[in-house]
């Protein structure tokens, strides 16, 4: 599989299997990126989607972490896009509370 | 408020040069006789809580022997001062106090500036000399700093002794650098005791300012803001990471009822809650109190904050045990509300990957791309659910409110069938 991918400010990795955007052809991740209230970070380059700013500068805030280009992928796109947004915290947390036997609210019957 | 402990202060004063007495920090009686043998008695044992007026309310107890330490520090150990628990006794040699004095580095709102206070009136009654005027200050240049002549020249106009000039500007200038050093909000010694060994801190109040805890990992704060007179619980210190270093808009979460015993003890039901701005948050909370629901927590997601930010703090909500429900209401402003959005049709299709909440969510969008908002909500499948109603930028926080009423007695009723 080939990827592209860049890290945001935030702590998080925007992830493109570029296999699948390859075969897509809307491109809506770059579409919707380019709108004039959004980021306006990502091109395409041969084809494919790629930054138009160094990963240093999305990293610093030129990514706006709108979202976007994920979820317009899911409705317009081929789900090519994956906006991974680590919370290990939670994560812990919610494992930690599984143990004791306590059940967070969106898990609840 | 980042406020540090009184042994975590004097450790910054300690190292600052500014003289503090022995002491060790004990997390049981047997570890408190073991630190007052190795300081000698008399010893002082004070409750390390992170609130004012310890003293007043019988935090500082004293202790000539082994015997009355241990009765001193099994009484202190798991009282409540201000509803924090005292895990830990300051235990801390006994000095001879010949008079005690206030100094403090404030940020001074109406200067625009630090600002130094100094008093000859420290200890437990400094705030009726605060409130009586019998104090000295003085502005700070921050460029300039505080050298000792500043500190001099300030507590010169409160005829001090003149032998205690020089060490007083010396404590002064040295807590200034306390107070720049640390990104403090206040840096203060009451009281500041004249001992035979000189002038000793003899407590420490540091605060730190929230938006600078994150320069500052080697102090230990566990961040949470405004939680109150309560340590912050895990669900708060996780989404106060949120706002650490990225200060695109504001995620501010409060666990109002953490437990649920306040919703519980008023017969109403807990959910979860997220608000576009403070003033719309407080007004939704007034509709749905009288319905019967208790938003376990205040979230306000304002100052336009990236989907991201969302994406996260909808996930500490919906983490909340015992909710029956999710209510999103925005206030008209100029936010991004497809932004907004964004990060809340992630969380719900991440939480949720059939589409189907556990319970009933109601989401309100009113303000900048509105429209757009409740588009993406219908395009993603969010509101496909029955137990998913959206509203728009007609819609009161009444309707709002009367709009999760009925949607949460249906959903009540169908789970009674089943």
């Amino acid at each position: 599989m080939k990827t592209f991918s860049f890290e945001v400010f935030s702590g998080g990795t925007v992830m493109f299997d570029h296999d699948v955007c390859a075969r897509c052809e809307t491109k809506a991740c770059v579409v919707v990126c380019n709108q004039p209230n959004l980021a306006c970070v990502l091109e395409l380059k041969d084809n494919l989607p790629a930054l138009r700013v160094t990963p240093e500068e999305a990293k610093s805030g030129g990514c706006i972490e709108c979202l976007a280009c994920e979820l317009d992928c899911q409705t317009k796109g081929l789900g090519g896009v994956t906006f991974a947004l680590p919370m290990p915290e939670l994560d812990a947390h919610l494992e930690a509370s599984a143990r004791e036997g306590r059940t967070p609210g969106f898990r609840q019957k | 408020m980042a406020r540090l402990v009184e042994h975590q202060g004097k450790r910054l004063l300690a190292k600052a040069g500014i003289a503090v007495p022995k002491s060790a920090v004990a997390k049981s009686p047997d570890e408190a006789a073991a630190a007052a043998a190795k300081l000698g008695y008399p010893v002082a044992l004070k409750a390390q809580v992170p609130s004012g007026g310890r003293g007043k309310a019988g935090g500082i107890l004293f202790a000539a022997d082994e015997a009355e330490l241990r009765a001193n520090a099994a009484q202190l150990f798991g009282r409540k001062f201000h509803n924090y628990a005292v895990a830990e006794l300051l235990v801390e040699e006994k000095l001879d106090i010949r008079g005690e004095l206030y100094v403090a580095v404030i940020s001074d709102p109406t200067r625009r500036a630090p600002a130094i206070l100094f008093s000859q009136s420290g200890g437990v009654e400094v705030e009726g000399a605060l409130e009586s005027g019998g104090f000295v200050s003085e502005t700070v240049d921050i460029l300039r700093g505080v050298p000792p002549h500043v500190g001099v020249n300030l507590v010169r106009k409160t005829g001090i002794p003149s032998r205690l000039m020089a060490p007083l500007g010396r404590v002064i200038a040295s807590l200034y650098k306390v107070y720049r050093d640390n990104d403090c909000t206040l840096a203060e010694i009451n009281p500041l005791a004249i001992t035979s060994k000189g002038v000793v801190a003899l407590d420490a109040r540091i605060e730190v300012d929230d938006d600078s805890v994150f320069r500052h990992p080697e102090l230990g704060i566990q961040r949470s803001l405004e939680v109150g007179d309560r340590l912050p619980t895990a669900l708060e210190r996780i989404a106060a990471r949120i706002d650490e270093k990225d200060h695109r808009g504001s995620t501010h979460f409060i666990q109002v009822d953490p437990d649920g015993a306040v919703a519980k003890a008023q017969g109403k039901i807990s959910i979860g809650f997220d608000g576009v701005g403070t003033g719309v948050s407080l007004a939704a909370m007034d509709e749905l109190v009288p319905l019967g629901f208790f938003p376990r927590n205040f979230c306000d997601t304002s100052g336009n904050p990236t989907g991201s930010k969302l994406y996260r703090i909808t996930r500490v909500i919906l983490a909340q045990e015992d909710i029956e429900g999710y209510v999103f209401i925005s206030c008209l402003s100029s936010q991004q509300l497809d932004n907004t959005a964004r990060g809340l049709i992630k969380a719900f299709k991440e939480i949720y990957p059939d589409g189907e909440p556990n319970f009933p969510c109601v989401f309100c969008f009113r303000g900048a791309w509105d429209d757009d908002a409740l588009a993406m909500m219908a395009e993603h499948g969010v509101t496909k659910s029955r137990w998913v109603r959206t509203l728009g930028r007609d819609a009161t926080e009444r309707d709002v409110a009367v709009a999760f009423r009925d949607l949460h007695a249906a959903w009540r009723r169908e789970r009674a069938r089943a």
